[in-house]
């Protein structure tokens, strides 16, 4: 209870700087995440393997790092994440066609121009994604979150635990919030 | 005087300075002393505030509107975060430096005077391991107090001084990290007299 009295004896400012102390830490870490995302073309830099499906290349729990350069084209086999509308989790999947559509108006010299029509696999899977797809017959770039530029094993494992158990999430949260208002820097 | 028993972990460097200068603070403001100016404080936290909340909407837009269509604000949002926090830190760093305490006085003899004065500390540590068979030396509270007198609304400067003075932890606190209050604010008060009378 030290702490209390503390802020009675010090007043409003003390407490707005403590506060303040916590709320930099996430203000911080939401900005180096955008950060981050803007950097690497993507909305989501770092994802974690949730499934097998990409067994052996990745496991559960594999955190992943992502970029989306926009001058770039996919390739077969390229380690692709992505998201179609409808579904709420990002898959990881590995590109086996691609297809560049010549429409009118083509210009050879820029090929970025023109859609690109993919269609993926996990390595594990015995059959193609069509079936995740909701409807869509191929991928389009838009759906596609990054490609894998790089892995962690099992470091991810952390946020499968936090999810799976949400209690480890808040008595976490709490505890980091407890620190950074009773600690003075 | 009534007061609160301030207790620190000795081994911590951190605690013991602060609990030297909240001890400043609190005998400095006292109301027949200074009135303490807190823009040092306010300009440190309306830089972060405004940051904390720039980061806050820039991530709440960015979750609420698709990427490609965000990428423009949240550009925005992400370099005036950085600009804000390097502006605060910078702020820190070179302008409030080791700053405690900035208070001022106003006296009326025969004209309106004001004094003010700031005080600044550090922590001294000891510069080499000492030699066998010499004495421990201690980490050290080095503060400085600056003072100005100045009148006619400080176009006149009238008196001018800066006092230093450094002391061993170990004189304020016993082995079970127990401030001795009495015996910091007597050496602080003797120091504030002689940065107010001038003497070097």
């Amino acid at each position: 209870m030290d702490s209390i009295k503390a802020f009675k004896r010090l007043g409003v400012r003390y407490m707005l700087l403590q506060a303040l102390n916590f709320a930099a830490v996430i203000a911080s870490g939401l900005m180096i995440w955008k950060g981050l995302g803007l950097v690497c073309n993507t909305e989501s830099p770092i994802v974690v393997v949730l499934s097998g499906s990409m067994e052996p290349a990745f496991y559960r729990g594999d955190l992943l790092f992502l970029t989306n350069p926009a001058s770039e084209q996919y390739v077969t086999g390229d380690i692709t994440v992505y998201k179609v509308p409808g579904a709420d989790i990002p898959i990881v999947h590995r590109v086996i066609e691609t297809h560049d559509v010549v429409s009118e108006g083509y210009v050879a010299a820029s090929p970025l121009g023109q859609k690109q029509l993919l269609l993926t696999k996990g390595d594990n899977n015995n059959a193609n994604d069509i079936e995740l797809y909701q409807g869509l017959d191929w991928l389009e770039k838009r759906h596609i979150v990054g490609k894998v530029r790089g892995f962690m094993p099992y470091i991810g494992y952390v946020t499968i635990a936090m999810n799976d158990f949400p209690q480890l999430k808040y008595a976490l949260l709490g505890g980091l919030g407890l620190l950074a208002l009773v600690q003075r820097e | 005087m009534e007061r609160e028993v301030i207790k620190v972990n000795n081994m911590n460097m951190t605690e013991l300075k602060n609990a030297c200068d909240d001890a400043v603070k609190k005998l400095l403001s006292q109301p027949d002393l200074f009135i303490e100016n807190h823009t040092h404080t306010d300009v440190k936290l309306a830089l972060g505030w405004a940051s904390v909340l720039i980061a806050g909407a820039t991530a709440l837009y960015g979750w609420k509107v698709e990427f490609e269509q965000s990428k423009p604000l949240v550009w925005t949002g992400v370099i005036l975060y950085v600009i804000l926090t390097s502006l605060s830190t910078l702020y820190s760093f070179f302008v409030e430096k080791n700053t405690v305490f900035v208070g001022k006085r106003k006296m009326l003899a025969k004209r309106i005077e004001t004094e003010r004065i700031i005080i600044s500390s550090q922590t001294d540590f000891p510069s080499s391991a000492p030699a066998k068979g010499a004495a421990h030396e201690p980490p050290k509270y080095s503060v400085t107090l600056q003072y100005v007198r100045s009148s006619n609304s400080g176009k006149s400067l009238l008196a001018k001084s800066t006092v230093n003075s450094v002391k061993g932890y170990n004189e304020f606190f016993d082995e079970a990290g127990t401030m001795d209050q009495e015996r910091f604010e007597k050496w602080l008060a003797g120091l504030v007299e002689k940065v107010v009378e001038g003497e070097e």
